[in-house]
Parts: C-alpha cells; structure tokens; sequence
C-alpha cells in the first residue's frame, strides 16, 4: 500500500525567511499522526505546503503515493478556526454544505440530497441542532465542531487539521477524540498539528517532531524521548530563530 | 436602477473584504480615463455620442483597472500599508486627470461639460443609447454573481480551504476585480466618480443590519441599491422644478445613506435602537434580581411601586412576600454567584477578590454554562467563603 504521505527534503520559505529547511518524512496509512513542536516551529506551514497552499523552495510532496491536484478529492482540510471572519454571515449548514464543493464541481446547484448529508455530517458532531443558526453565534468549540463536519462530508481518506484542539471546551475535546478513533477504524489517516505535550502521548499512534528542521519521525514511543523533545523546545533551538530574525533584516535589506 | 443594482451587489463583496476604501480610490482613479477618452474620442468622432461613451466606458475601466494593480503591488511588494497605498493611487490618479481636465476646460469648453457630467452623474441627460449600453453592462455583472455565486461564498468565507478543493483562486479574483471596476464604470455616469463609492457601500452597510445570511445579503445590497437609484430618480424630478435644480447623482446617494442611517438605528437584531432597548431591558433585570436577593436574603427593602409592579409580573412576590417561583429564581442566582467564585478561585484568584467579578456574572451566566462549571468544579457545596451553594434545578 503506498504510504500517505511522503515528503522528501521539503524546504520552505515565508517571505524569503526560512520555515522548513530540508525535512524529510514518511507516515503509513490509518491512524492518528500528531505534528508536533514548539510555537513557529513551522508545523501550520508544513501542512499548508502539503495541501498545495504554499510553493515550497525545494523539495518533493506525494500524498496516498500521487501529485496533492491528482488526490485532491480524497484529502479533507480543518483549518485553524482563528483562521476565519466568523461574522461572516451564512449559517452553520450552509458551512457544512461546503464539504461537497468539491465533488459537486463548482457550477452545479446544491441539492436537497446533499443538505440532508450536512445535516448527518452535523448530527455525528452533535450538532444539527444548531443546523439554522448563524455561525458567529457559535462557541469555540462548537465552531470547531462544525468544521470537523464540513470535513466529515468530504469522505476523505486523508485528513489534516490544524490546532483542531485549540481553546474548545471538554465536551468537544471528548466529541473530537471520539470522531477521530472512529475515522481511524475506518482505516483513515488523520494528521493533526497539535501543540500540548502532556496529551501527545496517549492520543497518537505516529508523531512528527518538529522545529524548523524535522527532529524525528515515526512511532509515538520511539520519537518522544527526553533527548528529542529537549532538542526541539529546549533552549538550543533558541539560535534558529534568532537566525531566521537575521535572514529577514538581511533579506529585505534593512 | 440596474446600475445601482450592480453597484450594489459589488459593493456588498467590497464591504464583506472589508476594503471599503477600495472603491473611493478606484473611483477617482478612473477619472484620468474619462478625461483621456473624451478627449480622443471627441478629437475622432467629434458628433457622435454613442462612440464617445464606449471610449469612456474603455478608459475609465482601464485606468482604474491600472490603479487597482498599482494599489495590489503597492501593498505586496513594497509592503506600504492598505490606506498609504489607497490614499497614494485615489490623490496621483485624481490630480492627473484634474490637470488634464483643466487644460481641456480652457480650449474646448464642450468637452470638458462632457467630462464634468462624470464627475458628479447625471443621469437626467442620457439618451436611450446610454441606457442600453449601461443597462446591458449591469445585467452582466448581475449574471456573472448569480453564476459565480457559490465560488464566491466559499472563497470570501474560507480562502484556503477554497484551493484545497480545487478552485483556482487566482483567476475568480481577477474576474471579480474586473467585475468590481466594470460596476463602478457602470455607476460613474449616473452618480459620479466622487459620490460612488457611497453607492457601494451604503446598501452593503445597510443590507448587513437586517441579514445574516450570504444570499440574502447579496440581494438586498442590490434591491437598495436599485430602491435608492429608482427614489433619487422620483425625488429629483418631483422635489425639484421650476428654479430649483436637483442632481440625480446625489439625490441617489443621499437617499441610499438615509436608508444605510435608518437601517443603523432600527434594523431589529443590529439596530441601535433595538440593542438600547435590550441593553435597558438588561439592566432593569439586573436590578430586580439585585431586589430578589436582597429580599431573599431577609433584608428590608423598600420597591418604589415600579419594581413592585414588575416583580409581581413576573410572578416572583406577591403581597410583598417572596413566592416559590421567587425563591427558586433567589436560590438559582446565588448558586450562579458562588458557583462563579469557586471557578475564580480553581483559576488561582485570591478568594478575597472574586466577590465582585460574581456580582456580575450571576446575571450573564446560562445553564449551559453552569452545567459546565458544575461538572468541571465537581459539583462543589460551598463556595470559597465556606458557605453553602444551594443546589440547582438539573442536579
């Protein structure tokens, strides 16, 4: 079976500064795969330029063993819900309606069909009650929830979600965790930018380790060791952002 | 009015992008187009009026279609911040086209009344060829959104999640820049470069009080959009008469900003007016359960006949004693209070200062929030001052 993703010497820049410098990885399909690190270590970019979303410098991205445009209806997107204007008015089923853009193409009306699959996709997160309401009504986590709905609608078979845990309150942590292990016995991949060390070990069965550079890949115990989490958040890893701060002055001249 | 339809729906994007300068700025950009293309157009074809609008239509679409990309690079390569770079395109591509206006108006005073009706509209003194012209061009645009409808949603709610369905971003971008310098081209003759942008914006702001959904909010911007064109129209032509002249342009506009101003104060979920009343309603409540508690808790306390009045409504006293509705309302307030404490102090505040945050969140807080508190808090029975939290209705 081709692996789920493969990324081999992945270099990214933002803005002519370094993000991503020469990571390579590989992750097997089903399960849960935690993206771990401290904060700008790269990990919201390293999936961003998975999905197409940045153009990386150098550096190769295979997804379920393809090209991210020749999959892209098998991959499911949970963006950072800070990420969005959530006074923007349309309502939570009309978000959720939004999971099956992609396979209806983009001309086609949405039918009846396909809001009665937004309503279940609502229904697996608790949440079809809120189906009319507006979105900036919802609650932390009650956003969050509806985006993991919109997701759900896409049936992919590889996920990403960024900081899908950030800030929502526990009946939603324990709805997440929920939906997730089921996607996982459906043999889904899920890949999950996370940023609580003390939860990492118990909810993922594969760990990617990362700042700016990759620290290490693969099995939870294997990866979390004291000597690599000590690389990535302890205190020598304070030069790469004092010279990635360096890169920018020198880059744009100042 | 099928101008201002276009207008308006355009309009409604810009307002949701939260550019609405944007349009202020193209606007005045497209003037040095009018300028130029009456001028050549009449150099050529110096007796048709037909062929001279087209040249404008072209000119004022390219130059502000110029000061759109300037403002875009302005921004992204040089990093000038938004309002710099909309200030420096709306004053260089304004004054370019007041320079050549002025020398225009000295050697060829026909032409340059020609230009003067773009700057303020004038929608009383176009011909029939005008009307198709413009009313074909907005019924384009018209079409254009209702095609483009769900691209658009999905791609001013969430951009990224956008491409990675597949949408290419960049090309309905740029449709959607063409489109909002086409609309603003169309609107210039009958409103004017310098009051268009309020024909933009106004229905936008308007529309946004009274919906909260997308399409809704998309057809509304263009009906008063339409509404204000038809009324500044009636207004202009009634109101005014013998002596009195009244521009259509500005009439439209004052009659979309009254509509915008009227919607601000009583749109029923967002309006001024409304949100008064429930802040007023707020306060009154606070103060009655403040009363409950207080009577509640034993003290004397004197209800001038309002509160008296209301309380008894409400079915909390009567005869000047507490009913059990009353009492389990008191007791539901005081567990709210004490459950708030017990949270406060679980947080690391000192328990000597979260009296007063209580105080205030016992009016606010909702049972859903309570059902959270209690279950993170492990139902607790006293609160940080060691007295009891009487117990609520779901435990």
């Amino acid at each position: 079976m081709a692996k789920a993703v493969e990324v081999e010497s992945l270099t990214v820049h933002y803005d002519k500064v370094p993000v991503l410098w020469e990571v390579s990885f590989e992750v097997p399909q089903g399960g849960l795969i935690g993206i771990i690190g401290p904060n700008g270590a790269g990990k919201s970019t390293l999936i961003k330029t998975l999905l197409g979303l940045h153009k990386p410098v150098s550096g190769t991205v295979r997804l379920l063993g393809h090209r991210f445009q020749d999959v892209q209806s098998r991959v499911a997107y949970v963006p950072q819900r800070t990420s969005i204007d959530w006074t923007f008015p349309i309502s939570v089923l009309e978000v959720v309606v939004m999971g099956r853009y992609g396979k209806l193409g983009l001309l086609k009306w949405v039918k009846r069909k396909d809001k009665m699959a937004a309503y279940h996709a609502l229904e697996k997160v608790g949440m079809h009650e809120y189906a009319d309401r507006q979105i900036s009504e919802l609650s932390g986590g009650q956003q969050q929830r509806v985006f993991l709905a919109r997701a759900l609608l896409q049936e992919a078979d590889l996920y990403f979600m960024d900081e899908p845990f950030a800030g929502v309150d526990m009946a939603t942590e324990e709805a997440l965790l929920e939906l997730m292990s089921g996607l996982k016995k459906e043999g889904k991949t899920l890949l999950i930018v996370h940023h609580d060390l003390a939860t990492v070990k118990t909810m993922f069965d594969w760990v990617i380790l990362l700042n700016t550079c990759l620290i290490d890949s693969g099995p939870c115990q294997e990866v979390l060791t004291q000597e690599n989490i000590q690389k990535a958040y302890g205190n020598a890893s304070y030069l790469l952002n004092e010279t990635k701060k360096l890169t920018e002055t020198k880059s744009r001249g100042v | 009015m099928l101008m201002c339809f276009s207008a308006g729906i355009v309009g409604g994007l810009i307002f949701l992008q939260r550019r609405s300068l944007v349009g202020e700025a193209l606007a005045h950009a497209s003037y040095p187009g009018v300028v130029l293309s009456v001028f050549v157009a009449s150099l050529l074809f110096p007796f048709s009026e037909a062929i001279v609008s087209v040249f404008v239509l072209v000119g004022a679409f390219a130059t502000a279609f110029i000061g759109l990309f300037v403002i875009d690079r302005l921004e992204k390569k040089i990093q000038i911040s938004s309002d710099a770079a909309l200030c420096f395109v709306l004053s260089t591509f304004f004054g370019i086209g007041v320079l050549i206006a002025s020398r225009i108006q000295t050697t060829h005073a026909l032409w340059y009344r020609q230009i003067q009706s773009f700057l303020f509209g004038q929608a009383a003194t176009m011909v029939d060829a005008h009307i198709y012209l413009y009313g074909g061009l907005a019924l384009f645009v018209s079409l254009l959104f209702v095609v483009l409808y769900r691209r658009l949603e999905l791609l001013h709610f969430d951009r990224e999640f956008a491409r990675t369905v597949g949408m290419n971003v960049k090309r309905i971008h740029g449709i959607l820049h063409a489109l909002f310098v086409l609309a603003l081209v169309i609107g210039m003759r009958s409103v004017g470069v310098i009051l268009l942008s309020a024909m933009l914006i106004a229905p936008a702001a308007a529309a946004r009080q009274w919906t909260q959904r997308f399409d809704h909010f998309l057809i509304l911007c263009g009906v008063i959009g339409m509404g204000s064109g038809f009324l500044g129209n009636v207004f202009s032509v009634k109101i005014g008469g013998e002596g009195l002249v009244l521009p259509t342009g500005p009439m439209i506009v004052l009659t979309a900003t009254s509509v915008c101003i009227l919607s601000l104060l009583l749109a029923p979920k967002r309006g001024v007016f409304f949100r008064l009343i429930r802040l007023w309603r707020f306060q009154l409540r606070c103060k009655q359960e403040n009363l409950l508690k207080a009577l509640y808790k034993g003290r004397r306390v004197a209800l001038n006949p309002f509160f008296h009045f209301s309380m008894q409504a409400k079915g909390w006293i009567k005869g000047g004693e507490l009913t059990t509705e009353g009492i389990r309302e008191a007791e539901n307030l005081i567990r709210l209070h004490r459950l708030w404490e017990v949270y406060l102090v679980h947080m690391g505040q000192p328990s000597d200062r979260v009296h007063r945050s209580a105080e205030e969140m016992e009016h606010i807080l909702t049972p859903e929030i309570e059902a959270e508190l209690n279950a993170l808090l492990g139902s607790p029975k006293e609160d940080p001052h060691a007295q009891p939290i009487p117990r609520g209705e779901s435990t």
